[in-house]
């Protein structure tokens, strides 16, 4: 019914700025704590969710086969990739 | 009879049908052309709130619970809603929407209305089909390629929000005096905006059984026999496209509910989600600058029993404590085996407004205490400061999507 995991892992992302008014920042390639690298094919929807006077940008995003969640703190300067859905079982 | 109004049709309504499922799977590549459904809590007694288009296609409803649906749906995905989304595409949609009017009315979290009556001349001179066109495509250019929303045009805001619902998920249909006949021809009373079931038997019994009876039905007929007031001479000039619908509402009154998450909970339990409802429904009264004179309560039993109480002071209070002290106490007489629970405050008005106590020491420090609370969860996040008795109760009552009113958005 739902395959997504929520995760908090530190992740190192390759990001673009300056894509155009609508898309200012694009991340293109992450790498997660295994070392495994993912290209992004798909930047699907790039939300802030504020807390408190702080804002995090979420990023979901997709290589093709899963969908992944990116979050980068705008006060600390951090990524985080939080969720990650690999399958939906039958197309 | 009131003739049907034949000015040129200058209303737009504009729908993101599904609204949360289409943003999900615009954010979620994966999911597009898959049955979502989103539910505000994964268990499988929870209520569909929106589901996608392609499980709509198999009989999946709002409201539905979610078992059912997959029944219907075996694969169906269930997807936590996550307000912060919705409320980033609908800060999209009405930036979109104020670049062509000033009037711009947004209903609900989905969907709202650009009167061009009073536009500037440059956007009245063009086509409003060729703006509704340019609306789409910037939806998808903005927020992303899956994006649709249903476009209606009228002369009153009744016609144009009819005319949105014709063509299902991204339409665009323009009502005026010369389909007017037609497209009523093509629906249910049960398709127009404002009659439910309970209406539609009222008007059957006079009688009326199609939109095509009901438009050309006597303006006493509908006053006097079918709605029994003003809303009769009302539905009359709605349906010949006079606008009766251009009015700010007050806010009455603030309020909040919540399904409890397991039916077993003990009294004290129920009594910490309540007051978290409280806190909530504080903080929202709060920020609107209203404090309020009355709590309202209700229950709703596992036996469909529904029980309320309510309590009206004669001065005006603010603090969630203050909020929660007359909760419980109309609380404790509330059934048992409960299932639903609720608050609200009504009779609001202005903070400033309040009448001087007698005990305006105690009303002041109460009210500087309050303020800090609310300006520490302003500046680092929601229930950062929050009662010790509701620690455990955050995962369950969070906020989910708010229905209905605009303001909290």
């Amino acid at each position: 019914m739902n395959d997504e995991t929520l995760l908090n892992e530190r992740v190192q992302v390759i990001t673009v700025f300056g894509l155009g008014a609508h898309q200012p920042c694009q991340p293109v390639k992450f790498r997660r704590a295994n070392g495994r690298e993912i290209k992004i094919s798909e930047l699907g929807l790039r939300h802030p969710r504020p807390t408190g006077s702080k804002t995090i940008h979420v990023f979901d995003v997709t290589d093709g086969g899963a969908d992944y969640r990116l979050e980068f703190d705008s006060h600390r300067l951090t990524w985080h990739l939080t969720m990650e859905a690999d399958h939906y079982g039958a197309a | 009879m009131e003739q049907l109004n034949n000015e040129r049709p200058m209303v737009m309504h504009i729908d993101l049908n599904s609204c949360f499922a289409t943003v999900e799977q615009q954010a979620r590549p994966m999911l597009r052309g898959r049955p979502v459904a989103i539910v505000n809590r994964r268990t499988e007694k929870t209520a569909i709130v929106t589901a996608s288009y392609e499980a709509k296609k198999y009989g999946v409803a709002v409201g539905m619970k979610l078992r059912d649906a997959q029944v219907l749906v075996p694969d169906i995905i269930a997807l936590e809603s996550d307000p912060a989304k919705y409320k980033y595409v609908y800060r999209k949609l009405l930036n979109i929407m104020n670049d062509y009017s000033a009037h711009v009315v947004m209903k609900s979290i989905d969907e709202g209305v650009i009167d061009f009556r009073q536009a500037d001349p440059n956007v009245r001179s063009r086509q409003l089909e060729d703006i509704g066109m340019e609306i789409k495509q910037r939806l998808r250019d903005e927020v992303g390629i899956w994006m649709k929303c249903n476009i209606g045009i009228g002369a009153n805001r009744f016609l144009a929000k009819t005319a949105a619902g014709l063509n299902k998920p991204d339409g665009l249909d323009v009502i005026d005096s010369t389909n007017l006949r037609q497209t009523f021809d093509k629906l249910r009373l049960t398709n127009l905006t404002g009659i439910a079931e309970q209406y539609q038997r009222r008007l059957n019994k006079a009688g009326i059984c199609t939109p095509l009876e009901f438009l050309d039905a006597p303006e006493e007929i509908l006053e006097l026999v079918v709605f029994k007031g003003i809303a009769g001479k009302q539905w009359h000039q709605r349906l010949r496209g006079w606008e009766v619908d251009d009015y700010k509402s007050e806010v009455q009154r603030v309020g909040r509910q919540y399904v409890l998450e397991d039916f077993n909970l003990s009294r004290q339990e129920i009594v910490q989600r309540l007051h978290h409802l409280c806190e909530s429904v504080g903080s929202r009264m709060r920020a609107q600058q209203k404090s309020t004179r009355g709590v309202y309560v209700y229950a709703r039993t596992l036996d469909g029993e529904y029980w309320h109480a309510s309590h009206l002071s004669e001065l005006p209070f603010f603090s969630d404590q203050a909020i929660f002290e007359f909760a419980t106490h109309l609380f404790s007489k509330a059934p048992d085996r409960i299932k639903e629970i609720g608050i609200h405050c009504y009779k609001l008005q202005n903070i400033e407004d309040s009448q001087l106590s007698i005990f305006q020491d105690e009303i002041a420090r109460e009210r500087a205490v309050t303020s800090t609370i609310d300006t520490i969860n302003s500046r680092f996040g929601e229930r950062t400061v929050h009662s010790a008795d509701t620690l455990g109760t955050g995962i369950y009552v969070n906020t989910k999507v708010p229905f209905g009113s605009t303001l909290y958005l």
